[in-house]
């Protein structure tokens, strides 16, 4: 037998053993499997939440969306009551205006023993 | 590999198109659909190459194992395109291979391996067929390095320069110990002709 013949014998020898296709054992799939899921977890524990951003941040800080739009909602009855205020309520700009803190208690119908007591 | 489809966080995609890294990455974002991909894809390949250098189904699967474990454990850190997944899984699986021969070579007594179980032989694993049990036979007797050069080459198909990387040594460095190797084997089986059919040439 020549050296190449031998050659060639083993470069058949070679094709056997890559067609003789190693599988993976089931329970060794099962096993490597098991420690990805182990790993994933863990890292899923331990991952960072993603920052809110400023907006976000703003937003917790006022106690969540619930509390904001609660704040939203007050705000505006706020801004509604000052443009068209109930007639039974006193107007704020005669108050401004006429700087008198007795006329303002009166017209609040409050006793001006009240007023005596507090100076 | 099948070139099937599979889904994965709604998008359906064909696993081939996937690459190692791409898979990788989705493994890092929690898809554990990807962890599965990758096990089929690189799992038989670490085994296969441990299974040949080791001889020992046993200690080939647990340094398959160990080896994904790693990969697993590096999924959030790893740079695509920095380096092939394979490559460094071919690293991981002959560094710890190695690693196991020296261990059980110090001697001590709870090195002593333990006689094979009744799984099937590398051979049986084989299909029980005679030439592919004398070349793995022959496999054996080559010095360490030699075999890891002519599995990656010969069985695994892999490139010199992928060799190289793998090995940390030259590429020429490569050619030399695939050469030796198989002169090396040439020698081993040349006792086994008849056995192998080399009779009729």
């Amino acid at each position: 037998m020549t050296m190449s013949d031998q050659d060639t014998e083993l470069d058949l020898l070679f094709a056997e053993a890559r067609q003789a296709h190693v599988d993976l054992p089931g329970d060794l799939a099962v096993r490597i499997l098991t420690d990805a899921e182990a790993i994933r977890l863990a890292a899923t524990k331990t991952a960072k939440p993603k920052s809110q951003g400023f907006l976000g941040n703003l937003v917790a800080g006022l106690g969540g969306w619930q509390a904001l739009s609660g704040l939203a909602a007050a705000s505006v009855v706020g801004a509604w009551v000052g443009f068209a205020a109930p007639s039974f309520l006193p107007d704020p700009a005669n108050y401004i205006m006429t700087q008198d803190a007795s006329y303002m208690v009166a017209n609040l119908g409050l006793e001006a023993a009240f007023l005596e007591e507090a100076e | 590999m099948p070139s099937s489809a599979h889904t994965v966080r709604g998008d359906t995609f064909a696993a081939d198109a996937c690459s190692d890294d791409v898979l990788l990455k989705r493994f890092a974002e929690g898809d554990a659909q990807a962890a599965r991909l990758l096990t089929d894809r690189l799992g038989p390949r670490c085994y296969s190459v441990a299974l040949r250098m080791l001889n020992n189904t046993a200690e080939a699967e647990d340094v398959t194992q160990e080896a994904m474990l790693r990969l697993w454990k590096v999924a959030a850190d790893w740079v695509p395109g920095q380096a092939k997944i394979s490559t460094w899984l071919y690293r991981v699986v002959l560094n710890l291979c190695v690693d196991l021969r020296r261990k059980k070579t110090a001697g001590t007594l709870d090195d002593v391996p333990e006689p094979e179980d009744d799984q099937p032989s590398v051979v049986d694993r084989m299909q029980q067929n005679a030439r592919v049990d004398a070349l793995q036979a022959a496999l054996a007797q080559l010095p360490e390095r030699q075999r890891e050069a002519v599995i990656l080459r010969h069985i695994e198909e892999l490139s010199n320069p992928e060799i190289a990387g793998i090995m940390r040594i030259s590429v020429e460095a490569v050619e030399s110990l695939v050469a030796r190797g198989k002169r090396s084997l040439t020698a081993i089986l040349s006792g086994r002709q008849e056995e192998l059919g080399y009779d009729h040439v």
